[in-house]
């Protein structure tokens, strides 16, 4: 299976790069406008009269064509190998901080994936994460627990430990059997986790993916044994519940940043970058609405009022 | 509640099995460990069932064989296609339907997030600040949040000077947010554990009574 | 060891007998506490008691019985409101484990007021996938049900006659837990423009203002609470009302042993400081 943040991309010319991305763009305009006119065909009930434009809609689509634009247009500057910056994640700090610390006592890190399956995108995420801790852990030879809870992730958080190791230059102390799987079930998986806090009594746990119910027994099992703790996941629920038992807790989205900025790969950044500038514009639309809104002014917010 | 030998029956299973699952908060013992199985064992068979006679039955079985809708196989195919994926050598089948609902999937859930939650959010949070009620105020504490919590999961800049000063604010939102979903959670499981109270409660007043009256 | 580490220290388990003592007293012996009802479930009160007699609310019991504790009160106000009120309820539940609860409930309320299948309340069932049988629901309720839970074919039902789509109801009360909500606001409202109230778990509760600050939903109601603020609306006082006095015993104690863990995790870093 490949992995995000292994891809290697080849660097096509100028001209070649922004003919793709013309095609690109043109395919999905087109598309969106399929689907909208699809969309708009298909809604509303037979005794409406149904049209191929629902043109009251067209703030939607405005806004996914820009924003899909942004993402194309970055992650093209990010293929091209043009600098993006990105800001330091200052979870990633405390991650330094927490091998650091493993390193003195001569205890174990322990790396916990999430309880859900390859195709969560915060279990992908969580794999370019544990490829590099697996690379800094490599160099001060501390032992890294990863028990997982799918069986599917086990090869890719292999294949990510192993690719950590060997860009480090330890290949030989990569350990196979530090990667188990435990169970499917949620709360069986929970146990054996705890069960191996309890045992091994890591210098630090590291808790990265989609999280439910199982996120406070494990981050207080975690507290309790008196370990570092850094968290991070996108289900909103939990996240109440990892800041108040851990050291330090990546918030939604801070999740998906750090893995582009650790693994560096085009497509992440590129979506980063593009969201990032959605985001912008999103700011500059709302100042300018809540201005035009306090004087009275009513019809920009109008616009964007979908019927 | 109980009223029968019937009600006696498995109004006491459930009462057991309550108590199994509060062991759990003594020591994990194998009384909870066979509760939780129940649970997890009888969810997955009515779930199966339910599956078969309220989806495979009436959307696949009858059509097909009963109304001659033979075109329902087309997804009755795509949909076996799926299995695929328990098979090293033939897994790759599985995508094609997985790309084909995931492509679906996406054509429809787009557009709708965006509108709902983008751009219909983003009209109700232009609101009128003026400071000649309480509304004015909260109105401007909504925009100064959302706001600032935008700013503080914005990566292309570091977090200085303004911006740094916006993020503090964003984060702190976001903590009283989150404070506030603790709180909720807190109330929603208090309210289970209420409910448990209550059915023990009603379940030895309800027994003893019935007992009382069966044994005379 | 001073008295505010062995106060960092101690046992959960103490905590957990607290929170049970706490609970268990006022269920033994109760009282009563006053309810305040918040504006958010006067408006769906408001909703239905403004609905005429033989008009369709489309009520989706959408939670499993893991969810009963917090939402069946609430199902059970707004049900028995509507058939006092003589308003028609089209009843489906889109949770795989909620059928078989939902129907007990329906049996149990519609005999309480002598209502009839197929004339006052029509109960469609679960169908997998909610998200397409919102879809589906939006074009005509017959493609993704076509006959009720019974097996009773739509177009045999005497209320069904006229009943094609979300347009032929006056609105859609879910009562759910889990991210269905997040569907029925999408699909439903968004894209079908049927008004939606949401009943929600505990936990959910605070997610969903938003939505109703937005005007995507007219009405939430969040919990026990919002189940309590029903039945005192509709006068009649039930579990949740019951629960409302527990519930604040319960709040007490823990707050209580909130304030209690951060005096004695200052203290003690105070302590560790001076050494």
């Amino acid at each position: 299976m490949e992995l995000v943040g292994t891809e290697q991309c080849s660097v096509p010319t100028d001209k070649k790069m922004k003919r793709h991305l013309l095609c690109k763009i043109c395919v999905l305009i087109f598309l969106l406008i399929f689907l909208f006119a699809i969309d708009s065909f298909a809604q509303g009930t037979e005794t409406q009269s149904t049209s191929w434009f629902n043109k009251d809609r067209l703030n939607v689509l405005l806004f996914l064509v820009l924003f899909f634009a942004f993402v194309l247009f970055f992650i093209n500057q990010a293929k091209k190998g043009k600098s993006l910056f990105v800001r330091k994640i200052p979870g990633l700090d405390a991650v330094e901080e927490a091998v650091g610390r493993a390193t003195e006592m001569g205890k174990p890190i322990l790396y916990i994936s999430g309880i859900e399956d390859m195709d969560n995108i915060q279990t992908v995420a969580s794999m370019i994460i544990l490829g590099n801790v697996a690379k800094m852990v490599a160099t001060y030879d501390i032992p890294l627990l990863v028990p997982i809870c799918r069986p599917f992730v086990v090869p890719v958080a292999e294949e990510s430990v192993r690719q950590g190791y060997m860009s480090a230059g330890r290949p030989d102390a990569y350990k196979k059997d530090n990667i188990r799987y435990i169970s499917d079930e949620q709360f069986a998986y929970t146990a054996g986790v705890n069960g191996i806090m309890l045992r091994e009594r890591p210098a630090a746990n590291l808790m990265f993916g989609s999280f439910y119910a199982e996120s406070l027994v494990m981050a207080e099992t975690g507290f309790s044994t008196g370990a570092i703790q850094v968290a991070g996941t996108a289900n909103i629920h939990q996240l109440p519940f990892f800041v108040v038992a851990c050291d330090y807790t990546l918030i939604g989205e801070e999740l998906f940043a750090a893995s582009a900025y650790l693994s560096r790969e085009p497509k992440l950044l590129g979506s980063l970058k593009g969201s990032d500038l959605a985001k912008l514009v999103i700011i500059i639309i709302l100042v300018i609405g809540v201005i035009l809104e306090t004087f009275g002014v009513t019809r920009f917010t109008k616009w964007f009022f979908v019927q | 509640m109980v009223t029968d030998l019937n009600t006696a029956l498995w109004n006491t299973i459930a009462m057991f099995l309550t108590f199994c699952i509060f062991s759990f908060l003594y020591k994990d013992n194998p009384f909870y460990k066979i509760a939780e199985h129940i649970v997890v064992g009888v969810s997955a068979g009515y779930f199966a069932v339910i599956l078969y006679w309220n989806g495979l039955v009436p959307k696949l079985w009858d059509p097909v064989f009963k109304q001659g809708k033979w075109y329902y196989l087309i997804p009755g195919i795509l949909g076996v296609m799926m299995w695929t994926r328990f098979s090293k050598k033939y897994s790759w089948i599985s995508r094609l339907s997985i790309a084909f609902y995931m492509g679906i999937a996406t054509g429809v859930a787009v557009p709708l997030y965006v509108q709902n939650y983008v751009i219909r959010q983003l009209s109700s949070t232009m609101l009128p600040v003026h400071f000649q009620n309480t509304t004015g105020i909260f109105n401007l504490l909504i925009i100064i949040g959302v706001l600032c919590a935008l700013i503080y999961f914005f990566f292309s800049k570091e977090h200085k000077g303004a911006m740094g000063s916006a993020a503090k604010v964003g984060i702190w939102t976001l903590m009283v947010g989150f404070g506030a979903g603790f709180g909720v959670t807190v109330m929603g499981r208090v309210s289970l554990l209420i409910d448990r109270v209550i059915f023990l409660r009603n379940y030895f007043d309800s027994f003893f009574t019935w007992f009382i009256k069966y044994i005379l | 060891m001073n008295f505010y580490e062995r106060l960092m220290q101690l046992d959960r388990r103490w905590v957990y007998l607290g929170v049970a003592i706490a609970v268990t007293i006022p269920v033994l012996f109760p009282f009563k506490v006053p309810v305040y009802v918040t504006p958010e479930a006067k408006s769906v009160y408001d909703f239905v008691e403004n609905t005429k007699p033989g008009e369709i609310i489309f009520l989706a019991i959408d939670y499993d019985p893991n969810a009963m504790a917090e939402l069946h009160p609430m199902a059970k106000a707004i049900m028995r409101q509507c058939f006092s009120k003589g308003i028609k309820l089209l009843i489906s539940a889109l949770s795989q484990n909620g059928p078989g609860m939902a129907e007990q409930l329906i049996s149990e309320i519609s005999k309480e007021y002598n209502k009839k299948n197929g004339v006052d309340y029509v109960y469609l069932g679960y169908k997998p996938y909610f998200a397409i049988v919102m879809l589906a629901m939006g074009q005509n309720f017959r493609i993704p049900f076509p006959t009720d839970y019974y097996g009773n074919p739509l177009d045999s039902l005497p209320m069904m006659d006229g009943v094609r789509n979300y347009d032929d109801v006056k609105c859609v009360i879910s009562i759910v837990a889990g991210n269905i909500a997040d569907y029925w606001i999408n699909y439903a409202n968004g894209r079908y423009k049927v008004k939606v109230a949401l009943g929600v778990t505990g936990v959910m509760s605070a997610d969903y203002y938003p939505f109703l600050q937005s005007g995507q939903i007219f009405g939430l109601l969040g919990g026990l609470k919002g189940a309590s603020e029903y039945e005192r609306l509709t006068k009649q006082e039930g579990v949740a009302t019951e629960g409302m006095s527990i519930q604040t015993v319960a709040h007490l104690v823990i707050i209580g042993f909130i304030v209690i863990g951060n005096i004695g995790f200052f203290m003690s870093k105070k302590n560790k400081v001076k050494r």
